[in-house]
């Protein structure tokens, strides 16, 4: 690793100019003129600054929009910047749409050539990779046919193979855990790690935030084109959750009631007393409801429930269930329940509160689906779930 | 333009890759290939051969007029498919444009240098029929010169075209349509001769009346211009070429972005 950054972005800014409709041609280019109607301006970057050592692995992450492919693009220097620096010091490869740009009426050897040469390497540098290439993507039989014969898989396999022997400094991949069967997925991911682990400089791009978490020394988050937050994996990857979750809640949130019992607001808490929206599994969270009485309300009932994005309850209880009686409540006030850990798998949950009559005639407050709780782990389970467990064998 | 140039030369493998690609495409690797090619100006010198005899357009007993015909033609060939072939050098490439940042001049340079070797076969095939037309040559001396300028101005309007095509995709049926003003306004199938004395100086203006003229003043000791119109022909060629690198140069940038 040497000192320099690999990539060093300064202040930079990508603006597009948006044309409404369609492929560009001069006569819709004309008519516009004539009607005086320009194009729009967007923003896809503002003021984006960062700089990535060589030999770090860094994921951007983003809802899409965000300005994430804009910035690969950026470093891979097929686009400039509107305003801004950018400096990459090495040759980039970039999985980006695998497999586009071979053309069909070339063999996959033809192809290779055409890749390597494209990205700025030797001929006789491809020659040597060649073995290396056609092992990793699996299609020795095949090489010498032109690629227009080969399956959607075998297409992916060569550019994913091409992309990583040809051995880049600098590597950006977008999306690319999004194709091939699940075999070819855990090779690739394999293939990434050893990458990182000789001390190449990678650019990640992904939707995946498990993945992406697992395999990045550091996560940039984008928003709207601009820097959200950029630093430890776990972190920014929390923070994107919760962001993300409360976006999704917003369309779910549900309120009514009658009113003269109201909850004011709800903070989530760690054991040490810590304000936080994101726990890791497993630690025990604290919900404190605060509330005001319009009058003296008699035996009310706090209640709280757990449901996933899609609004599915997981889990639901209130202070009559735990057999915690409130005699009565008046102005204004707490009551606070703790979690003893969420066996729950990583992810963001939308909680809901409640406060009602005794009998269940009367609902003083509802609150649905309002608030958000994210839920980090490195675990892995499918489910919604997460419970400790161990194999053995035998037993 | 000196950046262009270093780019290039930076480039060759890449350039000799895609060159090597396009005519592997168009010859569909068979020898046969550069025979189909050869098909549409055979044709077009056909069409022309029998409307000129039966329109009385020639006597007969004029030997000049089919050497010159054949001339013009394949000289016009060589503009014509390059024209043709650098509307899709960008765009045609938009996966290669949008993934890495080679200099994207290799593109126009690439189908250039195809039609360049396309050209050259047909230069062959075109002496050899001159000589057994018993056509004598002269000057051949000035013949890089010549074949420089009608270059230039290939890669000069191809890397317009070119451009052109990423930002307005309705380039095509202009370009036809130019096509086929340029191919009239040019002495192809007449003589700059024929060209009424008024306007023949301004005949010169268009950087193919010179070439075209040069070529059969070479290749079949055919009447000479006067040098000076001949001279501003080539100026107007190379003029071409310059214009097209400033605004290739300039927006090549911007093709990724609207791609």
């Amino acid at each position: 690793m040497t000192d320099a950054p690999a990539i060093e972005l300064k202040d930079v800014s990508k603006r597009f100019r948006v044309r409404q409709g369609g492929a560009p041609t001069l006569k819709s280019a004309a008519l516009s003129w004539l009607k005086g109607r320009g194009r729009k301006d967007f923003w896809a970057l503002r003021d984006v600054a960062f700089s990535v050592r060589s030999g770090e692995t860094l994921g951007i992450i983003g809802s899409n929009g965000a300005g994430k492919s804009t910035l690969l693009s950026l470093v891979a220097g097929t686009m400039a910047p509107t305003r801004g620096a950018i400096a990459a010091r090495g040759t980039i490869a970039s999985l980006l749409e695998l497999g586009t740009g071979f053309h069909p009426d070339l063999t996959g050897r033809e192809n290779v050539f055409l890749y390597g040469a494209v990205i700025g390497l030797t001929r006789r540098r491809m020659r040597e990779r060649m073995e290396a290439i056609i092992d990793f993507a699996g299609i020795r039989e095949f090489i010498d046919e032109p690629v227009k014969h080969y399956s959607s898989g075998m297409y992916v396999r060569l550019g994913f193979a091409v992309a990583v022997e040809v051995d880049p400094d600098i590597l950006l991949v977008d999306e690319v855990l999004a194709v091939g069967d699940v075999s070819f997925q855990r090779r690739c991911l394999a293939k990434m790690d050893e990458f990182r682990r000789r001390g190449k400089t990678m650019l990640v791009v992904s939707h995946d935030l498990h993945t992406i978490r697992r395999m990045s020394d550091r996560i940039l988050l984008l928003d709207g084109g601009s820097v959200r937050g950029l630093g430890d994996p776990g972190e920014v990857v929390g923070r994107y959750r919760a962001a993300k979750g409360l976006q999704a809640a917003e369309g779910m949130r549900r309120e009514w009631g009658t009113g003269e019992l109201r909850i004011t607001g709800v903070r989530f808490m760690t054991s040490d007393g810590r304000e936080a929206s994101s726990v890791p599994w497993g630690e025990a969270v604290l919900a404190r409801i605060a509330y005001r009485a319009e009058r003296p309300i008699a035996e009310p009932v706090f209640g709280f429930g757990i449901a996933d994005m899609e609004g599915r309850v997981l889990f639901a209880s209130n202070t009559q269930m735990a057999g915690f009686d409130i005699p009565r409540v008046e102005g204004e006030g707490r009551v606070t329940v703790r979690i003893d850990g969420l066996a729950l798998a990583a992810g963001s949950y939308l909680f809901s509160v409640s406060a009602h009559s005794a009998d269940h005639t009367t609902s003083y407050h509802r609150l649905d689906n309002a608030f958000v709780l994210s839920v980090e782990s490195d675990m892995r389970a499918d489910g919604c779930c997460w419970f400790p467990c161990r194999w053995q064998m035998g037993g | 333009m000196t950046g262009l140039i270093r780019d290039v030369a930076r480039r060759r493998e890449l350039l000799l890759i895609l060159v090597g690609r396009n005519l592997k495409i168009r010859y569909k690797n068979s020898v046969l290939g550069f025979f189909w090619t050869l098909l549409s100006p055979l044709f077009l010198i056909a069409v022309y051969a029998v409307f000129a005899r039966v329109l009385r357009f020639y006597r007969a007993g004029d030997t000049l007029f089919m050497p010159r015909l054949v001339t013009g033609i394949i000289v016009w060939q060589f503009v014509a498919m390059c024209l043709n072939d650098s509307l899709r050098a960008v765009l045609g490439n938009a996966d290669l444009v949008k993934k890495s940042a080679f200099p994207r001049i290799v593109l126009p340079l690439a189908t250039l240098t195809a039609n360049l070797v396309n050209f050259a076969l047909s230069g062959v095939v075109l002496v050899a029929y001159l000589q057994i037309a018993r056509m004598p040559v002269q000057g051949l001396a000035w013949l890089p010169l010549v074949l420089a300028t009608h270059v230039a101005l290939c890669l000069g309007a191809g890397l317009i075209v070119a451009c052109a095509n990423v930002f307005f995709r309705d380039t095509e049926h202009i370009v036809g349509i130019a096509l086929l003003a340029w191919f009239f306004l040019t002495p192809i199938i007449y003589t700059f001769d024929y060209v009424p004395a008024g306007f023949r100086d301004l005949a010169f203006i268009n950087p193919l009346t010179g070439i075209v003229t040069a070529y059969r003043w070479m290749l079949m000791s055919d009447v000479a211009a006067d040098a000076r119109l001949i001279a501003a022909s080539f100026i107007m060629a190379w003029t071409v070429l310059a214009a097209g690198a400033a605004v290739f140069q300039k927006l090549q940038m911007r093709f990724a972005e609207e791609l």
